[in-house]
């Protein structure tokens, strides 16, 4: 993998210009035009889930984390002075208190100086009842934050954890609310106010969103180069992509896995443009598994509750066939639901293998019917097979899946439902929250930590009437692997972390939890004036706007 | 005499939008998903806070009392907040309005240019070779679907021909003044107006062509003729005035179809007017804002019909408004 990397960035530094080329002062100036495909309602992360509101976030244009977290799934300081740790007396003895030291001289992009009340402050809006901001989980193990001095940060957490590196990926600046009680309707929802390099101006729904150049940047002076960005809001993805290749944007957020080989084609027939890619595994696309009928965990699934079916779905699938006919080869194949971060975890996939899963099935008492389909005990394994709507791309290989398991005597019904209908919630009747679901296949898993993507499935994940609330995927029920969750979640030890997620992929493996199909490859592409551009492991192209310039 | 008849057709239309906005707000309500759902790999966020919102925004109530309230903001001016950006309905509609009202006024101007002068000619020529040709362009006008018109459109005079840009309604490059920004602006409108306008035109001029010819076998136009006076007296005035009445309702009629051909348009061709709205908020479910843009829609229907029938009454006094 560090390899494969070094070769890219070889290549990239001998294909695009070298820029050093260019002399700094040239480098100024200029504002690039970037397509945005899904609107957001607003670009503060914090009110809007929306994949645009990245770009008012995590990608650190206007907004900047306290801590940044590199490809090997370790943290580097950003806003922070160091990383809390027990050496350095970060971190007490027991765990459950960190101290968050900030850097000395950071001002927000209005001038006023980032303090620790500014972190106070955020943590007290996350606390409030009457904010709506929505809360990563992380912070639910947060007893009480307080101010020590202009620059220190106590927390006290309700049991040690290894994740409070992850706390305080946005700050709030206190200075622009008049209480804790933020709903989505105050300004600072829309646009927030950062640290960053780029200040949000102007916010025209549905047509464009303008960015100035920060002149104070704390970080550096002399950065960013851009005086501003435009963010041009073009709903049609190919309206955006053509348009990008005939030169009118100078990127787009965002191209997909499937947009990749149209994009190459273009590069190779001499659009003016640069494309990249990535070779590490990022979102996985995965095929969950309802484990448990009619969203009850205690009854298992007349079908997949059986492992043999489950074998067979796993040794059924062509993975590599999709990567080669569908994907034009940009993909990769993952075998651990553990791929990347700190505790990566290697599992091989299942080979492709046919005879096997029939095999399987044989032994298990599924015997083909009339039509070819199994038949056990009067069950036929028949299952429906959704994922969302109006993705070209997946509606290809979820038949090349259909084809697949046919051939091993699975039938599987695709029947394809817009996003809300799949993610709702208990009481809207969401198909993962309430179970109503066999097979449903969607991207998931590249985290920095896996905690919060194991816990989705124990146990406590499965809603019920009682317990309307919670993130499931597959109503996988197993106390064993709940344990090694609970283990894993509340030791700072890494040793021993790195211990159990290897136990608990093993055992999601071993179970067939869910199945993995492909890692999709990453991608990017920017227009050749767009210049000093470079991949993020973890956010892409975005987090180096800063030193972005348009040729001279 | 018009005036009282204007006011009792007003009276009549509140019971009618009652009904259209109880029948709106529960359609809504019946399409499965809701607005608190979303994307993949998105962000983990507590279920409590997805609780406090349903609470915020006052999905936690009965459906009855949803719709009173929803009912009682909407005749006080208060049409409720968007889900997806926090503002005010009404501001969030007021924003994208005149957009697409300028998109459908010129939408429709262009379709009456076009469509009058055509039908009449094509009326008074029957069986030329106009007329064939005509007829033919107006069924495959009238054939074409929106979206495949906007994106073949889209693909020869943006992508292969460079002519026209294709997004947005100004250059995002450049800022241009005088002439120059008109132009630009020009430029951007000419495919989402030849868009909407398409359909509307194909349809109107085989209204006015067959509207013109049933007028013209009449005995007062035969009369007209015999009695020397010109051509063009005879077709425009005599004839025109007559055939004239059926239009007007058709075209009337056009407008708040116009106005949700828009949806299509302005999608392809990302113009930020009512019509990407309500795509993007159907998307999202974002009740307030779909409801908003709907209630605009009937209110749309129930005045060009009024103004339909108020001409109408104008141009023919055999019709009386009693």
């Amino acid at each position: 993998m560090a390899v494969a990397l070094v070769l890219l960035l070889a290549a990239c530094a001998g294909g695009a210009q070298a820029p050093s080329e260019v002399p700094e002062s040239e480098k100024y100036g200029g504002t690039a035009v970037v397509a945005m495909v899904q609107e957001a309602g607003g670009m503060n992360e914090l009110f809007h889930d929306q994949s645009g509101a990245f770009l008012g976030g995590e990608a650190g244009w206007v907004v900047e984390p306290l801590f940044l977290a590199l490809p090997d799934g370790t943290y580097e300081p950003r806003l922070a002075a160091e990383i809390p740790t027990v050496d350095n007396g970060g971190v007490s003895r027991g765990g459950r208190t960190v101290t968050y030291r900030l850097r000395e001289g950071i001002t927000w992009s209005d001038g006023k100086p980032f303090t620790a009340e500014d972190l106070v402050f955020t943590f007290d809006v996350f606390r409030d009842p009457d904010s709506t901001a929505l809360v990563p989980v992380d912070y639910e193990l947060v007893e009480s934050v307080t101010a020590r001095d202009q620059l220190t940060v106590e927390v006290q957490l309700k049991e040690a954890s290894p994740t409070y590196l992850e706390l305080w990926k946005h700050v709030m600046p206190a200075h622009e609310f008049e209480s804790t009680a933020v709903t989505a309707e105050h300004p600072q929802a829309r646009l927030p106010l950062g640290t960053g390099p780029f200040v949000f101006t102007d916010f025209k729904a549905g047509d464009e969103i303008a960015l100035e150049r920060n002149p104070d940047y704390w970080r550096d002076p002399d950065l960013p180069y851009l005086d501003g960005i435009t963010l041009k809001i073009v709903p049609e993805l190919e309206v955006a992509t053509t348009s990008f290749l005939e030169g009118q944007y100078d990127t787009v957020f965002f191209f997909t896995t499937g947009d990749l080989p149209q994009l190459e084609a273009a590069e190779e027939s001499g659009a003016p443009i640069v494309v990249e890619t990535q070779e590490t595994d990022s979102w996985v696309e995965w095929l969950f598994l309802n484990h448990s009928a009619s969203g009850d965990p205690s009854v298992p699934h007349p079908v997949l509750g059986d492992a043999a079916i489950r074998e067979a779905i796993d040794f059924g699938i062509d993975r590599q066939g999709i990567i080669d006919t569908v994907l034009g080869g940009f993909g990769t194949l993952v075998g651990s639901p553990i791929y990347s971060g700190a505790f990566d975890v290697d599992i091989p996939p299942a080979t492709y293998d046919p005879d096997h899963a029939r095999q399987v099935l044989d032994e298990a008492g599924w015997e083909p019917g009339s039509d070819g389909i199994r038949v056990k005990d009067g069950v036929r394994a028949s299952l429906m097979f959704q994922t969302v709507s109006g993705d070209h791309t997946r509606e290809l290989y979820q038949q090349i899946i259909q084809q697949n398991l046919e051939e091993v005597g699975i039938e599987m019904n695709i029947e394809n439902v817009p996003s809300n209908i799949i993610f709702g919630g208990y009481e809207e009747g969401g198909l993962l929250a309430t179970g109503s679901y066999d097979t449903m296949m969607s991207r998931d898993g590249n985290y920095v930590d896996p905690a919060s993507w194991m816990a989705s499935f124990t146990c406590d994940s499965i809603p019920n009437e009682q317990q309307t609330v919670g993130e499931t995927y597959g109503h996988y029920c197993n106390p064993e692997f709940d344990e090694l969750a609970q283990q894993a979640a509340s030791t700072l030890d890494q040793q021993e972390r790195t211990e159990l997620y290897s136990q608990m992929a093993q055992m999601f493996h071993d179970e067939r939890v869910a199945i993995p199909i492909y890692s999709s490859t990453w991608g990017w592409a920017w227009n050749l004036q767009l210049q000093g551009v470079s991949p993020d492991y973890w956010s892409g192209v975005w987090p180096s706007v800063a030193e972005w310039y348009l040729a001279p | 005499m018009v005036g009282p008849y204007v006011v009792r057709r007003m009276l009549q239309a509140i019971p009618l939008l009652f009904g259209i906005s109880i029948i709106i707000f529960l359609m809504l309500q019946m399409a499965p998903g809701g607005p608190l759902a979303s994307g993949e790999a998105q962000a983990a966020i507590t279920p409590e806070k997805i609780e406090r919102l349903r609470a915020h925004y006052g999905l936690d109530d009965p459906l009855p009392i949803q719709y009173l309230n929803w009912l009682g903001g909407l005749v006080t001016g208060d049409w409720g907040v968007s889900y997806d950006t926090g503002q005010p309905v009404l501001q969030v509609i007021t924003e994208r309005l005149p957009t697409t009202l300028a998109l459908t006024g010129l939408a429709f101007a262009v379709s009456l240019l076009i469509a009058i002068p055509v039908g009449i000619l094509a009326a008074t020529r029957q069986y030329s070779v106009f007329d064939y040709a005509s007829t033919g362009l107006s069924f495959a006008g009238i054939a074409t679907p929106s979206f495949w018109f906007g994106l073949m459109l889209l693909y020869l005079f943006s992508f292969q021909w460079d002519l026209l840009p294709s997004a947005g309604l100004t250059d995002l490059r450049e800022d241009h003044v005088g002439f120059a920004a008109v132009w630009d602006r020009t430029t951007h409108l000419i495919m989402p107006v030849a868009v909407l306008a398409l359909i509307a035109t194909a349809n109107l001029a085989r209204y006015v062509r067959a509207s013109m010819l049933e007028v013209l076998g009449q005995d007062y136009v035969r009369t007209a003729r015999g009695s020397g006076l010109p051509e063009r007296t005879v077709i425009l005035q005599h004839a025109g005035k007559n055939a004239s009445v059926p239009v007007v309702t058709i075209a009337m009629l056009m407008v708040p179809e116009l106005f949700l051909g828009a949806v299509i348009t302005e999608t392809i061709f990302s113009i930020p007017g009512m019509g990407a709205l309500f795509v993007h908020s159907a998307e999202l479910r974002d009740y307030p804002v779909l409801l908003g843009i709907l209630v605009i829609a009937a209110v749309l229907v129930v005045i060009t019909n009024l103004v339909a029938d108020v001409i109408y009454g104008l141009l023919d006094p055999r019709i009386s408004y009693e």
